[in-house]
């Protein structure tokens, strides 16, 4: 099968899906299942960034609670649709992660990961304090000024569950061109890359666009859902933990890590809350099984797998 | 077109580490199918000098011209593009990425080229290069010999008009230096070529001219033969003039 007979495949099968549970299911099953989208779409542009890149950002929820915000702003104060909105959540968020980089770009490593959450940081408090942000209190998701009359669930799970296939499709697509290609040599040898004339400093900032594009628009789209958004959990650290969580543990650098991870991350989550464990008791077990995963299998659990296949295979051969 | 002048040129190119002076006021001027070999004893500032002229190294004072283009303020990645790239001393390869893929990276990016052309570039540097046995490899797992091939290969495929060799050669037998001077040699015709190498008869088999850089400072230039002769190279190399007085 050809690479564009598979992505035509994955994206009529994953529409398809998408629409069918969209349709059938239940309200809350949906709700949770657009909650899973969001973390794993969160986590493939985390992943991005840092597995392919390998730039690592300690401030991607900034870009999470930017889109939320910019999409109830938006639609509270004018009359246009919200599903406009969404698609132009993501656009300001990219235009606004141009400059940010170019600030934050001239920091490296640990300092870049740190200088990430310190924007994050003073975005939290600006919002946090201006009034005309709804301060602490946050907004409720009332377009045109009024209510919401119907609850939007169903079409914002099918969005957001097309958009990760499709999400998912483009970067197998992109990992194949020739800047793919140039992005691994960068991670390989960034010194390498620029000796054969790739232009490393424009190459992340590209990179990080992207990434702040998909995090905005998975953040517009999961307080659609919620129709009410606060400083304290749009901005939350909780965000950033998540996608890196699922990343690290399913494994960086690669683009079935993160779907891997995030399926595990919920299935804790779940299991352990529907047990009776209170509040955040989950974080310790999914803490330890981090620490686990790291020392039994450092590259993640997928590669891990993937190597586990070939070696019984060519067991087999023998 | 033919271009009016030289096709590189240097002046008074220098680098200074804190307060060292690395590379002091270096002028070097060369022509289209010239090669010109570079020796000097450890420390000359050698490859300094090479990093100066490819761009990751900035200098502090002194101008470069490709092609009667300044190439001075340009960046590493810039350069490359305009026409200057070096196989550096310690190879630079990309090591999870196949060999065909370490050399489409500089065939797209450096030398501009896309699509099927880039493809057809890449094999013709993989023969030229004597890879083409190990296209499909990974290049993390080469060996010495040909890890340094790629380095040069990588070099080639960028289409530059000055090409910068730092220690090629270095840490090879003697047969396999002699494929890398065959290697050399074809590749003369239409670019200049600058190579950095401790290796006496590498250089005499490839350069009609040789330069001497001592303590940073360019103190021979000429026919490889008349400087190869000079007793100020002995005096560099041997220490005469130097010890004699202390």
């Amino acid at each position: 099968m050809t690479p564009r007979a598979f992505s035509a495949g994955l994206l009529i099968l994953g529409g398809a899906l998408a629409a069918w549970s969209a349709m059938r299911l239940d309200p809350g099953s949906l709700y949770l299942l657009s909650e899973v989208v969001v973390i794993m779409i969160l986590a493939q542009m985390w992943n991005l960034l840092a597995g392919y890149a390998g730039q690592i950002s300690l401030g991607h929820q900034l870009f999470v609670g930017l889109g939320g915000y910019a999409l109830f702003l938006a639609a509270n104060n004018t009359g246009v649709p919200i599903w406009i909105w969404l698609a132009l959540a993501p656009v300001l968020a990219g235009a606004l992660a141009i400059p940010l980089g170019m600030v934050v770009f001239h920091l490296k490593h640990a300092y870049f990961a740190v200088g990430m959450w310190v924007a994050a940081e003073i975005v939290a408090a600006l919002v946090l304090k201006w009034s005309w942000t709804g301060g602490s209190a946050g907004l409720i998701l009332r377009p045109g000024g009024e209510s919401m009359t119907s609850n939007p669930e169903r079409v914002i799970f099918f969005g957001l569950a097309f958009g990760l296939v499709a999400l998912v499709v483009a970067l197998r697509a992109f990992l194949a061109s020739d800047t793919g290609l140039a992005l691994l040599g960068m991670r390989d040898n960034p010194q390498a890359a620029e000796a054969s004339g790739v232009n490393v400093r424009r190459m992340h900032l590209l990179v990080f666009v992207i990434s702040a594009m998909g995090c905005a628009a998975a953040g517009a789209a999961y307080y659609v859902n919620a129709l009410y958004i606060s400083p304290s959990d749009a901005f939350q650290m909780n965000w950033l933990i998540a996608m890196m969580f699922v990343t690290v543990i399913g494994g960086l650098g690669t683009l079935t890590g993160p779907i891997l991870g995030t399926v595990l991350f919920i299935a804790i989550r779940e299991v352990m809350t529907n047990a009776g464990y209170s509040g955040g008791t989950y974080w310790i077990v999914i803490g330890a099984l981090a620490v686990v995963v790291l020392l039994v299998a450092p590259r993640g659990l997928w590669p891990a797998i993937q190597d586990l296949t070939d070696y019984t295979k060519r067991k087999a051969f023998r | 077109m033919t271009p009016v002048g030289p096709l590189f040129q240097a002046n008074g190119v220098t680098k200074r580490f804190g307060g060292f002076t690395a590379v002091s006021g270096v002028d070097l001027t060369l022509g289209t199918g010239e090669s010109v070999g570079v020796i000097g004893p450890n420390g000359a500032g050698k490859s300094t000098l090479l990093g100066l002229i490819v761009g990751s190294l900035r200098a502090d004072a002194g101008t470069l011209e490709l092609e009667g283009r300044d190439m001075s303020r340009l960046s590493l990645p810039d350069r490359v593009q305009g026409g200057i790239a070096r196989a550096a001393q310690i190879p630079q390869t990309f090591a999870r990425l196949t060999v065909r893929e370490n050399l489409r990276l500089p065939a797209v990016f450096g030398a501009r080229l896309h699509g099927a052309e880039a493809s057809d570039w890449v094999d013709e540097v993989l023969t030229l290069t004597g890879l083409t046995d190990h296209a499909g490899a990974v290049a993390g797992e080469l060996g010495l010999l040909s890890r340094k091939r790629l380095e040069l290969a990588k070099a080639v495929a960028a289409r530059p008009r000055l090409l910068l060799l730092d220690e090629i050669a270095a840490g090879l037998t003697q047969h396999e230096i002699e494929t890398m001077i065959g290697l050399v040699k074809s590749l003369r015709s239409d670019r200049a070529i600058v190579w950095v190498e401790h290796i006496p008869f590498a250089l005499r088999e490839t350069c009609e001219r040789l330069v001497v850089l001592d303590k940073g400072e360019k103190i021979l230039d000429g026919a490889f033969a008349t400087v190869w002769e000079d007793e100020r190279l002995q005096s560099v190399y041997m220490g005469v003039a130097d010890h004699a007085a202390a």
